[in-house]
């Protein structure tokens, strides 16, 4: 066997791809040529050179959220659609709600309805950050790095905790816009699955909740303190997703009562 | 697609998307590029999922990476003609990898981005993925003795890289 013969082989009797024969003849050769050794050796410390140093890669969450969402049927390009619809019949419904404003029964009909379009809003908006360059503004798993970034772009400071410790690290922030005024969106991530919490100032009112509506494979998780009004919305399991709410909740509430009003 | 045909795509090609994205980093070298590019190649995958009639999970991989592929030398074409990305992701490459042994990881890391593509995507498929030198002909549309000489050719340079850093792999 030709040293040109070998090297041309060496890598696929390496791979295990080279037939019998021609293996066999090559194993003869190489106990007998040391510097044919030699080049199978620096072969050999390549691979694992290559094993060592070439990583291979996780694909994002976010790009896995979108190809499921896009595998379950389409889901968001169906929610947008109806977003942009709403936007249109939205003054068309404020008109019709001041015309049957003296009836009671009316007025709460349309009440109900706007719980829906704000749930529907919400989801929108979780969708649409899950579309490419979308999911944060500040992309930050540090608490001290997302809180302050909200100054001047909100008229108010969220809470803002990292559960990384519970398996729901912080990912980023992100400004949105949701029921007629900004808002601020924090992302929390759960092994593949992204989370998004929407939060702003409560309209004075009691305390509660946690309602859960589930629509298009996402659960919605809403919930409103003394301070603020939450949404979270994740396809994460409906149990995980309750006890991301748990630790939410229990944070803000260990955060905002010493400041509260 | 009917319910079941989603569900049985989700089964079927979504436990590669892993390797579909490891295969689009090292062929966009950009990490925006290459989400964006399997993204499509997912979108593309879904819509003939109905004429795939692989059974085997090997199969399915060979499936979604040649799509990825063909994905990935289209957007090129299209996108981002080759000398232009050399030198923006080489500035990216450099930053994902280094751990136990900076120096190395780079110059084979380099060296792997500085591979014409027909080479590159050989090395990821065979010693990234553990693709077959059928399946690697399968995906990139060569046949079975080419997909040799090109692996050959591809470790004969990486080899030559690592031997530049000073010779002390070998």
């Amino acid at each position: 066997m030709t040293h040109a013969t070998f090297e041309a082989q060496v890598d696929a009797y390496l791979d295990g791809e080279l037939p019998a024969g021609d293996a066999r003849a090559l194993e003869t050769h190489l106990a007998q040529c040391p510097e044919c050794t030699r080049f199978r050796d620096g072969r050999l410390e390549l691979r694992a050179a290559i094993v060592a140093g070439i990583p291979t890669f996780q694909a994002p969450p976010a790009l896995r959220e979108r190809v499921l969402a896009a595998a379950r049927g389409s889901s968001s390009a169906r929610a947008l659609r109806r977003f942009t619809m709403r936007n249109v019949w939205r003054p068309l419904a404020l008109a019709a709600s001041l015309a049957v404003v003296a009836l009671g029964s009316w007025t709460l009909a349309l009440q109900r309805a706007a719980g829906v379009a704000l749930a529907d809003d919400v989801l929108a908006s979780h969708i649409r950050s899950l579309m490419p360059g979308h999911l944060t503004d500040v992309p930050s798993s540090d608490q001290h790095t997302v809180k302050p970034w909200f100054n001047g772009r909100l008229d108010f400071s969220p809470p803002v905790s990292d559960f990384a410790g519970r398996g729901y690290p912080l990912l980023g922030g992100r400004l949105d816009y949701v029921d007629g005024r900004t808002v601020a969106a924090l992302v929390y991530g759960r092994r593949q699955h992204v989370i998004n919490v929407f939060l702003w100032p409560a309209a004075r009112g009691p305390a509660g909740g946690p309602s859960t509506r589930t629509r298009q494979g996402y659960h919605e998780l809403h919930w409103t303190t003394g301070d603020y009004t939450y949404w979270v919305v994740s396809d994460l399991g409906l149990a995980e997703l309750q006890d991301f709410a748990q630790l939410l909740r229990q944070a803000d509430s260990t955060t905002s009562v010493p400041a509260s009003r | 697609m009917e319910s079941s045909g989603r569900a049985r795509f989700e089964a079927v090609v979504l436990p590669h998307l892993d390797a579909a994205y490891t295969l689009a980093r090292y062929l966009m070298r950009n990490a925006q590029d290459a989400e964006d590019v399997v993204q499509d190649a997912c979108l593309r995958a879904l819509k003939y999922f109905e004429g795939f009639r692989g059974e085997e999970a090997t199969s399915a991989r060979a499936w979604l990476l040649t799509i990825v592929r063909n994905t990935a030398h289209s957007w090129r074409k299209r996108h981002r003609p080759d000398a232009l990305a050399v030198e923006f992701d080489e500035r990216e490459h450099r930053e994902t990898i280094a751990e136990r042994d900076p120096e190395a990881k780079e110059t084979l890391g380099r060296a792997l981005d500085r591979l014409a593509p027909e080479f590159r995507e050989v090395i990821v498929l065979r010693e990234l993925q553990g693709l077959s030198y059928k399946e690697i002909s399968d995906v990139t549309g060569v046949p079975v003795g080419t997909v040799m000489s090109r692996l050959s050719r591809a470790r004969a340079r990486l080899q030559e890289a690592l031997r530049g850093r000073g010779g002390a792999l070998t």
